[in-house]
Order: C-alpha cells, then sequence, then structure tokens
C-alpha cells in the first residue's frame, strides 16, 4: 500500500484506541475531533497520511504545511482527523493504510465518530445515537452500554470501509453515529457522538463549549461542507436513506 | 451485419436518470469553484439545500448568528428566490485566522432557482435552531391523462 504513506513524527504508543473523524454528514466527526483536541490538551500531531492520491493541497498552520490528514496522539488514544473533505475514490486506500499503520501499532479498538442523518432534524430536540460494531463480542458491549444498534440498512463512507476492513483483519471496532443533518455542519450532533465516546472508552470530554460555541462552528464549517456535499453526493451517500433488500 | 440492441423503457429511463444526475453535479462543481463571499458587498453565501416532493418544494438555508427579524425571503420572477439575512455581529477573516484577506461581512445573501412552477405568493416560511424553512405549493399545471 505504497500509494499512501503514513509518516510517523513522533513515538507511536502502543494499545491505545484510535478514532476517526472525517468529513461525512453534518460534519460530526470533524467537528467531534476538532473539540477533542482543543478540549484535551495533550494531544499533539504524531503523524500525517502522505499521498499522491489526495488534491494537490497542504493546510498552513502558522505559515508551515500540514499534511490535511493527520493523526494526533496521547497515551490513551490516536486520533485521525481529516481537515478537508476526501475525495470519494480515493477513501478506500487512505482508510486501508490508516487501519493497517494502527493494527502495526497494536491499536486495541477502532471507533469512528460520524453521523446519521434524519429528514427534519431542525425539529429534534433529543438527538439519538447508533452504533455498529466489527464483531458480535464488541456489538454487545455497546448495546450493554444502552447505545442502540443500526441493526439494517446501508452504511456509506470512511466509517463503512473501517468497519469492514477491521471486521476482515480481526481488529475491534465501532462506527458510532449520531442524528444529524445532512448538509449542515451539526455541533450538536458532535456533542452526542462525543458523550457516546464517553460511554464506550471512560474518555471524559466536556462538550459544554462545543454547544456554546455551536453558531461560531457552523459558520466557519460552512465552506469544508460545501466540499464534503460535493463528495457525499460522488459517493451516493443518499444511499443510506435506502431501504435493503434483505437476503439471510 | 450488426443486431441492434432494443432496450427497455427501464433502460431508457435509468439512463436519462443518470445524465440528469450527472449535469446536476457538474452544475454544482462549477458554483462550487468560486469563493462562499462577495467581498464587494460584504455578503456571505449560505449553505442551501431543496428538496422536491408530490406536493411542495422545501428550501432550507443554514444562517447561524442571525438576527431572525432581519430575514429576509423575496420571490424574483417566477423560478427563483432571493434570500438575504443580517449576523448578529460583523465576521472579518481575521476571525478565521485568515490575515492576507482583508474584510468583514454581516449579511448572508443568496438566490436559489426552484425546479418546479410553484405558487410564490402561497410560500410559508419559518426559522428554527438557526436554520431557515421555505415551504411553496407546487403548481400542477397539466396532467397527461391516461388511456
Amino acid at each position: 500500500m505504497d500509494e499512501v504513506k503514513i509518516i510517523e513524527k513522533k513515538e507511536i504508543p502502543e494499545d491505545c484506541i484510535m478514532l476517526f473523524g472525517f468529513p461525512d454528514v453534518g460534519l460530526v466527526g470533524v467537528i467531534a475531533a476538532s473539540h477533542l483536541i482543543s478540549e484535551l490538551n495533550n494531544l499533539e500531531e504524531v503523524a500525517y497520511v502522505d499521498s499522491k492520491l489526495l488534491p494537490p493541497l497542504i493546510v498552513l498552520h502558522e505559515g508551515l504545511p500540514h499534511s490535511p490528514i493527520r493523526i494526533f496522539g496521547n497515551h490513551d488514544i490516536l486520533l485521525a482527523v481529516s481537515e478537508t473533505a476526501i475525495p470519494a475514490d480515493v477513501i478506500y486506500p487512505i482508510m486501508y493504510a490508516l487501519i493497517d499503520w494502527g493494527k502495526s501499532k497494536n491499536v486495541k479498538m477502532m471507533i469512528s465518530l460520524s453521523g446519521i442523518p434524519i429528514q427534519e432534524r431542525q425539529d429534534v430536540e433529543e438527538l439519538k445515537i447508533f452504533a455498529a460494531a466489527s464483531n458480535p463480542a464488541v456489538l454487545k458491549t455497546v448495546q450493554d452500554l444502552g447505545i442502540e444498534i443500526l441493526k439494517e440498512g446501508y452504511m456509506v463512507g470512511p466509517q463503512a470501509i473501517m468497519l469492514q476492513r477491521c471486521a476482515n483483519i480481526g481488529l475491534p471496532a465501532i462506527t458510532l453515529l449520531a442524528q444529524c443533518f445532512f448538509n449542515y455542519p451539526d455541533p450538536e450532533a458532535a456533542a452526542e457522538v462525543l458523550k457516546g465516546l464517553t460511554k464506550i472508552t471512560g474518555l471524559k470530554v466536556d462538550v459544554s463549549k462545543l454547544l456554546e460555541k455551536g453558531e461560531e462552528i457552523r459558520l466557519k464549517a460552512r465552506d469544508v461542507m460545501r466540499r464534503t456535499q460535493q463528495e457525499l453526493s460522488k459517493m451516493k451517500k443518499t444511499q443510506e436513506y435506502d431501504m435493503p433488500l434483505y437476503i439471510t | 451485419m450488426s443486431e441492434r440492441k432494443r432496450r427497455s423503457i427501464f433502460d431508457l429511463i435509468d439512463e436519462y436518470f443518470e445524465n440528469l444526475e450527472e449535469s446536476v453535479r457538474r452544475l454544482r462543481e462549477s458554483l462550487l469553484e468560486k469563493p462562499s463571499w462577495d467581498r464587494k458587498a460584504c455578503t456571505i453565501e449560505p449553505l442551501r439545500d431543496i428538496s422536491v416532493s408530490p406536493t411542495e418544494v422545501i428550501v432550507t438555508v443554514d444562517l447561524p448568528y442571525t438576527e431572525e427579524n432581519t430575514i429576509r425571503v423575496k420571490p424574483v420572477g417566477r423560478d427563483a428566490i432571493e434570500i438575504s439575512a443580517k449576523m448578529k455581529r460583523k465576521i472579518s477573516f481575521n476571525d478565521f485566522g485568515i490575515t492576507h484577506y482583508k474584510g468583514e461581512f454581516q449579511t448572508f445573501h443568496c438566490q436559489t432557482r426552484i425546479p418546479v412552477p410553484v405558487y410564490m405568493d402561497k410560500m410559508e416560511v419559518r426559522f428554527k435552531r438557526g436554520i431557515l424553512e421555505i415551504r411553496l405549493p407546487r403548481k400542477h399545471e397539466y396532467e397527461i391523462p391516461i388511456e
């Protein structure tokens, strides 16, 4: 998988939980990841993705170049986050490279943070969270924590690839999804998904600032959301609304 | 002699919708390749979405930081609407950490084309959780009789 390289900047701790916050519906994962980075002061950039499959784009921070897909970490977690929409046609190689890299670092579990779009979202006061897992034991653990299982349906995007790849290589994985807007940044949904993450991992995250700054985040996330909408359309994200044909 | 394969009506419909989807995608991409702000007019283009049901067209617009009483929705001809709204405070490039552009914005502004005929005068508007929702009843000008 040389077309995607993970360049390590620091020593990578082993036995961590690896989290993913990638652009998707409502930008739930990215907003949640960004909040984790600002809230947990000890998360630092430990690695980044280098690939010619990605558009010719860098992210400048304080005048210095950074990869749009970076991995932050401390002793307990590794957090892969993308600051830009990932082209639909490179999601497979990027996710495979990240997951295989995580496995090589003896990651004990992978959790993808994302959203599940609902219609009339603006009328919903309490957002539900759902989960799907890579094997029955993990699914039961999640269920025992009171998180509803996404029983049937389609899943499209990086979190779908993560779940399938982890199931194939025997790595415990969970995709955690909060009900959200399809096309608009949804900080409230990001807060819900982080509450779900706390239930699963015990990681304490205060989401009050995230909710306070909701409007500001929605304004700032506008352009990333626009680009993400384009990729969601290419990957046929609306298929998640489809009713599945049950084959047993 | 090559035999021309007859295509079913379903293939033709599928092809029609695939072409339509591709055209919409291309149009969306072309619209995307410009800034989402207008420095001269001091406006920001909001995120918006449009859906068509059998009875109505629903346009939603994401308007964070908006003063509800400043929202204006007005028809532009028979097939477009123009939306503007004032933000609670001025936003500058600096607020986004950008120092190589100068400018301030305090207004959302956009124009959206309505894809099917609607009754503009029966428009219903509501604003909840920073989302503006515009409902326009569809105008069914004629029906094709089924024999």
